[in-house]
């Protein structure tokens, strides 16, 4: 097993040094200069004056060429430090530590929660098949498949306020606080569709092998059989889905972060695009494909846990 | 002789399976209906100028914010335009932006998958990491900054192409816009699409009819017709209904960010930010693109259904 | 059936005591402020972004304008000059002393003003308030680290020299975005701002009515409270939350609740029906948006074209399409507000026929053969919405196709990039001349033709401007050559006019004394307060 994760880490490894690369030469040669834009998105009586916007971009070290700069970039990086930014000069490492912990709190908890109520949803569904809950269910996952997480946010505080005369939900208090929770719901609907339906085919399929249909024949409870015979083969898809789930929720936490004022990675990117500050979206980058990357491995390592089989086909296919 | 005596069972079972596949499809009535409601969508997309009830830009700055009535269905939105004018004319958009995402996603697919599953090896290795380095980059992230950094450098390329040979092609680049957007999700979706052709070649290398047939000196490209094709049709048509859907709403997430489409060419996803600017006061400048992208990606999302239902091969056995 | 499910969902959520942040027992008025970008750079030398927006709250300016527009004491309490408006004496007050109560220097004056200049600090607007004084220029391109021109003469006595006469040098520093700091806390050895020194976390010391009590930049919230040893009035506020809120919509919300009394900066199309006309509304400011157009690129460097797309544009049906509900007013001249607007100025007319004309007159003949024309600074709705009506305006009269325009996310782009030919801008004035007024928007030394207009330079404008900035403030002179500049400049079609700006209040109705001046600073912070009765 450690040999397994080892090799995982040394085949990353060039990977992320082709995506940083990638990034930094996207923003360095295409994007805006982040000085410039200090001065040009100000309003009109801000005086351009492109010798003094040389100075500055000097005294900041930014006229140097790309590989210097990128080379000191890196080296900075390999020892943990992300540099500063560009726009506040405030240390990149600081504005990290306080975004991260945010969204890896809401993002985890709405993973956990969309898979639990997912995969409860979807068994219910598949066990009812062709029946009245089985159709409500699917048409709620279909529902919430159909509407994105920038309008489905908005929405919900809308009725909220509007509707129930409630306070916006908005800001940052931990994660035991209650404001979380519209957050929490808006991130989950939109994944919580996927798990459904991955656990209701589950069901269906598991539904239809022999020693399933013999132990519902001879009268067993439909709870013991779900809990003995069902889970297991109906986690194997699900767990399969988390990398995907994740990616997901980094993507929906860029989009809607903002709406609910969580101090998170989603609202600090959106921040940092608008204004260029490369060493933010570089840092960003990097953690959210570790988050990726991390995922992918213990979706690999649990694959054994719940279902052999299928983790043995799944690396003989890999080979 | 030998030839013969493979091809002739091989083809009467893909005829009975596409039968097959269809009497599945056409039982499921979900699928049917998705089936319906993409069609209607690709014949909005194709006639969408003769359909509309008013140009998509003619703006009546005395008629703002109308709420829906006979003159105008889905209402006005704030500069007086007629949305449902444009949200048919978004259904063009989505469908272009789509296509083209998933035929380049597709096609960069197909290229490296096959090149990963015919060589093997050290190749195939490469492969693999390229598809792990690809799913795990934040696609949304990437994608923005994709965007972001290089739609001035092309602005500035083709307007300096334009002025150079002053060649119409180079002056409208609101297809940088396009470009831009749907290379970029192209370049972050083509994984799936390797793995599928990938996977469908490794399996079809190892069946011992195959082997055989190579061993009977059946070449490359037969090998490929007869068994890589026929096997792959099934998961890679699934795709293609599932990655549309998928790329219209990364589509709307762009243009609701801002990077991509621009106004005044609407998308469902500009439309949609426009919308949630005023909606407190006028819900259907919202409603009228929200309700088309989720009607739009809940039928793709029944057709695929439907459609990996009919031809998923793992359902077979 | 599932609208039934999704409605107890929430009412289950609501149930569930769903209320943010108790309200705090508060002994005295808080005052909600919602921030529309999470800013990170609260340094008060920086002299733009959002965050400077509040600098009076927390720092003491040199002197101010009152409601009046008079010019009133400050930090300094006298500022003369010599006759030929060249050597100035300013005299710093003997009450004026930093939240620890140490007095503020002409040490602190000084060197928070060359600290300001040097490239380093990224001061984006010390130019237009220094910008005269002898060595500025060195120092502000990293050639010099102090003006020659700045002396201190003792504790409380500065003397600066400026490069060239200036009548208004008083008015000019009369600004909060310049106001001296304690210049040991901010200034490290190399004569470079130290990083965070701003924070109350490293013990910043201020001067104005209120200091900083917590700033968590990475939440995007900051509380002042009032600072004890203030030298001015007392603050009526006992505590200012600027919360960062960056979606328009919930700011809306939250203001409609009374969660937020005020914001930094709010604009969406619906914000009069959604907040009423007072939110927007305040006294009409020095200053004008346009659309400036870059006569070096083509196919602006026709006249003709210039002519056609001006008078295509309908200037009562680009209000309606931007701000049919107000407060701004059509833009017509350059001039607004101050003595000397041209009360006779021939205005640009709307004429298809006439534009149709210019165009077919123009060296491209026909619209096909223009190239695409391109807007930047299409920053707000409110511009967003105006662009799209003056696009499709030279798409019915004159055929022109392709119009592009660069939103929000994208402005960095800026007026570097090769394609951009039109730049939506703001130009004004902070001092009530209109001399000052043209030479920093239509002179060709002026960022304004250098950037927006790409360069534009008319030498007969420069002349009379130039000739009109050494004639004393109360000569006539002064008012009628700048008139004279303004109409020849009306004659290059420049410019698509827009409108002429108020200084929003951006506070609801019970939010009282919360004036601002032409720097968007509350005039004087320390008599806000609220009327509770008014708050939802």
């Amino acid at each position: 097993m450690r040999r397994y994760i080892l090799s995982r880490l040394i085949r990353w490894i060039p990977s992320v040094f082709v995506l940083l690369l990638t990034i930094y030469a996207l923003v360095f040669f295409g994007a805006g200069d982040p000085i410039k834009l200090i001065f040009l998105q100000a309003p009109g009586d801000v005086a351009y004056d492109p010798a003094r916007v040389e100075a500055i971009r000097e005294a900041a070290g930014l006229n140097r060429p790309f590989l210097v700069q990128f080379g000191d970039y890196l080296a900075n990086v390999v020892q943990g430090d992300f540099g500063n930014s560009l726009v506040s000069g405030r240390s990149v490492n600081s504005m990290i530590q306080a975004a991260l912990p945010v969204t890896l709190q809401i993002g985890l908890s709405a993973i956990c929660i969309v898979s639990l109520l997912g995969i409860a949803l979807g068994v219910i569904a598949g066990l009812n098949q062709n029946k009245l809950l089985d159709n409500v269910i699917v048409g709620f996952a279909m529902i919430i498949w159909g509407i994105p997480v920038f309008v489905s946010g908005p929405l919900i505080i809308v009725v909220l306020v509007l509707g129930f005369n409630q306070d916006v939900p908005y800001g940052w208090d931990g994660l035991f606080s209650p404001l979380v929770l519209v957050p929490l719901l808006v991130l989950g609907l939109n994944p919580m569709a996927l798990i459904i339906r991955q656990a209701r085919a589950g069901v269906l399929e598991v539904l239809s092998e022999d020693y399933v249909r013999t132990a519902r024949a001879k009268g067993i409870p439909n709870l013991q059989v779900v809990l003995r015979h069902i889970m297991r083969p109906v986690l194997t898809p699900v767990v399969s889905q988390i990398g995907l789930l994740v990616i997901a929720t980094l993507n929906n936490s860029i989009l809607i972060e903002k709406v609910f004022g969580l101090p998170g990675l989603g609202r600090l990117t959106e921040t940092a695009i608008k204004s260029s500050d490369y060493p933010v979206i570089l840092a960003i980058v990097l953690i959210f494909s570790v988050v990726v990357m991390t995922s992918n491995l213990l979706v690999d390592i649990s694959y054994p846990l719940l279902d052999p089989r299928a983790a043995a086909k799944r690396t003989e296919n890999e080979e | 002789m030998t030839e013969l005596a493979i091809q002739g069972p091989q083809e009467d079972r893909q005829i009975s399976l596409v039968q097959d596949a269809f009497a599945r499809l056409a039982a499921n009535k979900l699928a049917v209906l998705g089936m319906i409601l993409v069609a209607v969508l690709f014949i909005i997309a194709a006639f969408g100028p003769w359909l509309t009830p008013y140009d998509f830009l003619d703006q009546d700055l005395m008629a703002r914010n109308q709420p829906p009535s006979w003159n105008h269905w889905f209402g006005t939105d704030d500069l007086g335009r007629d949305i449902l004018s444009r949200v048919i004319y978004g259904a063009r958009t989505a469908v272009v932006v789509a296509f083209s995402t998933v035929f380049f996603s597709l096609i960069i697919g197909l290229f490296i998958g096959s090149i990963g599953g015919y060589f093997g090896g050290k190749v195939d290795a490469f492969v693999v990491w390229l598809i792990d380095i690809t799913m795990s980059v934040p696609s949304l992230l990437v994608v923005i900054v994709i965007n972001v950094s290089l739609k001035p450098s092309m602005v500035n390329w083709m307007d300096a192409k334009f002025m150079e040979t002053g060649n119409e092609f180079y002056r409208n680049t609101i297809w940088v816009d396009f470009i831009l957007v749907f290379g970029s999700m192209a370049l972050i979706k083509w994984p799936k699409a390797a793995r599928i052709i990938r996977g469908q070649i490794m399996s079809v290398r190892n069946k011992n009819y195959v082997l055989a047939a190579e061993a009977l000196g059946v070449s490359t490209p037969n090998i490929i017709r007869r068994y890589v094709i026929p096997n792959s049709i099934g998961p890679v048509i699934v795709y293609i209904s599932a990655a549309l859907g998928e790329a219209m709403v990364l589509e709307s997430s762009f243009s609701f960010l801002g990077v991509g489409v621009r106004p005044p060419i609407p998308s469902w996803g500009n439309m949609i930010s426009d919308g949630l600017r005023v909606w407190q006061l006028y819900p259907h400048v919202l409603a009228a693109p929200a309700a088309a992208l989720a009607v739009v990606t809940i039928a793709f999302s029944f057709l695929g259904d439907g459609l990996n239902d009919a031809l998923n091969p793992r359902q077979w056995k | 059936m599932k609208k039934r499910l999704l409605g107890s969902l929430l009412l289950g959520l609501s149930m569930l005591g769903f209320s943010p942040a108790a309200p705090q027992a508060a002994e005295g008025q808080v005052l909600n402020v919602q921030h529309p970008v999470l800013e990170q750079n609260w340094s008060p030398l920086q002299g733009g972004g959002h965050s400077a927006r509040w600098m009076s709250l927390w720092w003491a300016a040199p002197m101010y304008f009152d409601k009046d527009g008079q010019l009133t004491p400050y930090v300094l309490s006298e500022v003369t000059s010599d006759a030929n408006y060249q050597v100035w004496s300013l005299k710093i007050s003997a009450k004026a002393v930093f939240s620890d109560g140490s007095p503020i220097t002409a040490d602190d004056v000084v060197g928070t003003w060359n600290l300001s200049a040097r490239p380093a600090t990224k001061h984006s607007r010390v130019n237009l308030f220094l910008g005269d004084v002898t060595g500025f220029e060195e120092v502000s391109l990293g050639k010099a680290q102090d003006m020659t021109g700045l002396k201190v003469v003792d504790a409380r006595t500065i003397e600066v020299t400026l490069v060239r006469a200036d009548p208004i040098f008083d008015q000019k520093i009369a600004t909060a975005l310049i106001a001296p700091v304690k210049i040991a806390q901010a200034e490290d050895a190399n004569g470079n701002e130290k990083q965070d020194w701003w924070m109350p976390q490293n013990g910043v010391v201020v001067s104005g009515p209120f200091m900083p009590e917590s700033m968590d930049l990475d939440k995007g919230v900051i509380t002042f409270v009032p600072n004890p040893n203030f030298f001015g009035p007392k603050p009526k506020l006992s505590k200012i939350v600027v919360t960062t809120v960056s979606d328009p919509s919930t700011a809306t919300l939250m203001l409609r609740r009374g969660t937020m009394d005020a914001a930094t900066e709010l604009i969406t199309p619906t914000i009069i029906q959604d907040l009423g006309p007072g939110f927007l509304n305040g006294p009409a400011l020095a200053k004008g948006q346009q659309f400036w157009f870059n006569p070096n690129r083509a196919p602006m460097d026709d006249i003709n074209v210039r002519k056609a797309l001006v008078m295509a544009v309908n200037p009562k049906e680009l209000a309606l399409a931007a701000f049919p509900d107000g407060p701004f007013t059509p833009a017509s001249q350059i001039l607004n507000k101050v003595p000397g607007v041209d009360a006779s100025y021939p205005n640009y007319p709307y004429d298809p026929e006439g534009a149709k004309a210019a165009l077919a007159a123009s060296k491209y003949g026909q619209s096909g053969r223009l190239p695409k024309i391109m807007f930047v600074g299409i920053s707000t709705p409110t511009h967003e919405a105006a662009a799209q009506y003056i696009a499709e305006q030279w798409r019915k009269v004159l055929g022109i196709q392709g119009v592009e325009m660069k939103p929000a996310i994208e402005t960095y782009s800026g007026p570097d990039q090769a394609s951009v030919q039109i730049f939506r801008d703001d130009v004004g004035t902070r001092v009530p001349d209109a001399v000052s007024y043209l030479m920093g928007s239509i002179h060709s030394g002026s960022g304004n033709a250098r950037n927006k207009m790409g360069g534009y330079q008319n030498a007969e404008v420069d002349s009379l401007l130039e000739s009109a900035s050494t004639k004393g403030v109360k000569d006539p002179e002064r008012i009628s050559l700048a008139q004279k500049a303004q109409r020849l400049f009306r004659d290059d079609w420049m410019y698509i006019p827009y409108y002429y700006d108020v200084m929003s209040k951006w506070a609801m109705p019970w939010v009282k004394n919360f004036d601002k001046n032409d720097d968007w600073q509350v005039i004087e912070p320390w008599n806000v307060e609220i009327d509770e009765a008014g708050r939802p």
